[in-house]
């Protein structure tokens, strides 16, 4: 068997999630706008507007801050056995998924991923759901190959 | 090929119980509306008969069965219609409940459950058939999961399904009413009949207490006993006809268990579809030394037993658990495994959690009703000998090379569960860097259970030992 590699994400992925914290900012905006809203019409108290306008600056340059943790302690490896990811370094999570449990495997991409040329694996168990967040798509491909042909092998119909 | 039949006219009483039982409140509605000459008035009742008659007569006759060789085939749906296909090797579990009123007329209704995750509902639900189907349904089964070179277990002797063929065991009346006895089913009761007590307005409790102070606390502290004394009876009836007459049967490779008064409630699993077993006892039963058994399935069938889980084993005396449980799932350990390689080195940390978890509502208390405040405290030093049994009771081990033991302490209910590794469906090792420096981790292991997941969380472990189980799972699966 093959020498197991830890592979990180591909590093486009941290555009998406740049885009994806500027997301949260226009959503924050529009709620800071409702609220503003409320409080000229319905008089609602000026600090449930400071609140909304403080964790509309705030969330979002939080969620930008962390993207070279998040991009470099996010890995993932596969056996020919078993998944494998690996998220955090604060809070450091290890997730083992055997291949012979894995049920499914779905590659969705949202407009963000699919203009970057990447996909998110989403693979399920019996029981749980693991998502890798972006993948190449040959990758992604290659993978889902590798367990459905696995599967096929280690077909005992365990659930 | 067989025709698509209809369900017994009596399966008509079962779909309009549960009419009544969705739709109850339009009867509210319409006695809160006395004016008949009200459109309203007419147009609930129009309703009512159509939710209470017409629909469930309109079900009863879309619905047709066919248990075919290679399939169970149900048609069902008034305006949208339903064929569903259920293959006999996809089958968890099949259930049977009787009604005492179906007896005579050797009529159940028989439930089909799949592993699939359509929740709310059963795969297939038939509402009066012929006691006969079932067997019709399991002898399919049987036939469709053996294949001719698989050596099926040396208790299968051929037999007719239906018949006893292996292992049997009845639960006796001493050990129904200690069953129903140790059940805390009573908490729940006794929580909603305090929720009443501080409805009654304050102005009358005052003034009892003024007017009577000298037996208003006997008053108190009987009128408590009592309601405690209530909500435990009650529990205690509603578990003895839940499980009068309990049976557990091995049919070769089945496990079937039977049970109830009014409604006699039969489930059947394939003893390859357990995904795993677990050994439960709340504190009274710890004393006691009082065990139940239950099994872990992919299926919803025992919804209505504790905690959602087939019970296979109301109650037994904890030396004897493992000897009487053997011969129904021969995969058990011969006696307690030792579980010690798991262990959890400091309990502080378990303790700290739990007391900052009542902090905050304590705090609250305290600011919102000072003169009450103090008595929250009490709560603190109950949430510390939670973190410290939660702590003692976490352990687990390899009990063979093929299956994890794992036991846990939740609210003083300890549990003990056996998953072989085929049936862990993922495992995850999690610290964070505080915790390295202590050498410690949690390790979840996933298991599949009802519709969902059964995530069992060992926390605060020795980091060495999470992990070396967390590597075994790697290499074993």
């Amino acid at each position: 068997m093959a020498q197991p590699k830890n592979h990180q994400l591909p590093p486009r992925i941290k555009r998406i999630w740049g885009f994806s914290a500027l997301g949260s900012l226009v959503g924050l905006l529009v709620i800071s706008g409702l609220l503003w809203l409320t409080y000229t019409f319905w008089d609602w108290s000026v600090w449930v507007l400071v609140f909304g306008l403080i964790l509309t600056v705030i969330e979002p340059c939080i969620e930008l801050g962390l993207i070279p943790y998040r991009y470099r302690f996010t890995r993932y490896q596969i056996t020919d056995l078993a998944v494998e990811m690996q998220s955090g370094f604060i809070f450091q999570k290890r997730v083992a998924i055997p291949i012979a449990r894995v049920q499914n495997v779905t590659l969705n991409a949202g407009p963000l991923l699919q203009w970057q040329k990447l996909t998110k694996v989403s693979i399920a168990t019996a029981a749980t759901s693991h998502d890798i967040e972006g993948l190449e798509l040959p990758e992604a491909e290659r993978l889902r190959e590798q367990i459905m042909r696995l599967a096929q092998e280690a077909r005992h119909d365990q659930a | 090929m067989t025709k698509p039949k209809r369900t017994h006219p009596l399966g008509l009483i079962q779909h309009i119980a549960k009419s009544i039982k969705d739709y109850w409140y339009l009867v509210i509605i319409l006695f809160t509306n006395p004016d008949h000459d009200s459109i309203w008035f007419w147009a609930i009742l129009v309703t009512l008969i159509g939710a209470f008659l017409i629909m469930p007569l309109a079900k009863w006759l879309t619905l047709t069965y066919m248990i075919d060789a290679d399939a169970i085939v149900i048609h069902s749906g008034i305006f949208v219609r339903h064929h569903e296909h259920i293959p006999y090797s996809r089958i968890q579990t099949v259930q049977s409940k009787q009604w005492f009123y179906l007896k005579p007329f050797k009529l159940e209704e028989v439930l089909i459950e799949t592993a699939s995750h359509a929740d709310h509902a059963p795969e297939a639900r038939l509402a009066a058939v012929p006691i006969t189907v079932a067997t019709k349904i399991e002898r399919y089964r049987k036939a469709a999961t053996t294949t001719p070179e698989a050596t099926v277990p040396t208790d299968d002797t051929g037999a007719v399904t239906g018949e006893v063929s292996g292992p049997h065991y009845q639960i006796n009346t001493r050990d129904l009413v200690k069953f129903g006895l140790t059940s805390l089913i009573f908490v729940p009761f006794l929580l909603v009949l305090l929720g009443l007590y501080n409805k009654i307005p304050r102005s009358l409790t005052d003034n009892l207490i003024a007017d009577a102070s000298h037996v208003a606390a006997v008053l108190l502290i009987g009128g408590a006993i009592v309601i405690i004394l209530v909500a435990w009876l009650g529990a205690f009836l509603w578990t003895l006809t839940r499980y009068y007459h309990f049976e557990l049967t091995r049919q070769a490779d089945n496990l079937v268990t039977a049970k109830g008064l009014f409604q006699r409630n039969t489930i059947t699993a394939p003893l390859n579809r357990l995904q795993a077993v677990r050994i439960k006892q709340n504190i009274l039963r710890q004393w006691l030394h009082l065990q139940t058994v239950q099994v872990l399935l992919a299926s919803k069938a025992a919804s209505s037993d504790d905690d959602n889980d087939l019970v296979i084993m109301p109650v037994i005396s904890a030396p004897a658990t493992y000897t009487t449980m053997r011969p129904f799932i021969n995969w058990l350990p011969e006696k307690h495994p030792d579980l010690g390689k798991l262990r959890v080195p400091h309990s502080w940390y378990q303790i700290r959690n739990a007391m900052l978890l009542v902090a905050l509502p304590v705090a609250l208390l305290w600011w919102l009703l000072p003169s009450w405040g103090w008595l929250g405290l009490i709560l603190l030093p109950i949430a510390a000998l939670e973190g410290q049994y939660a702590a003692h009771n976490t352990a687990g081990n390899l009990v063979t090379p093929r299956m994890l033991g794992l036991q846990t302490g939740h609210f003083w209910t300890r549990e003990v569960f056996y998953v072989p590794v085929t049936k862990i469906q993922s495992m995850r090792l999690k610290r964070s860097v505080w915790m390295k420096r202590t050498q410690l981790a949690h390790l979840t292991v996933n298991v599949r259970r009802g519709n969902g997941n059964q995530a069992i969380h060992l926390r605060y472990l020795s980091a060495t030992a999470a992990h070396d189980i967390y590597t075994w799972y790697l290499e074993q699966a």
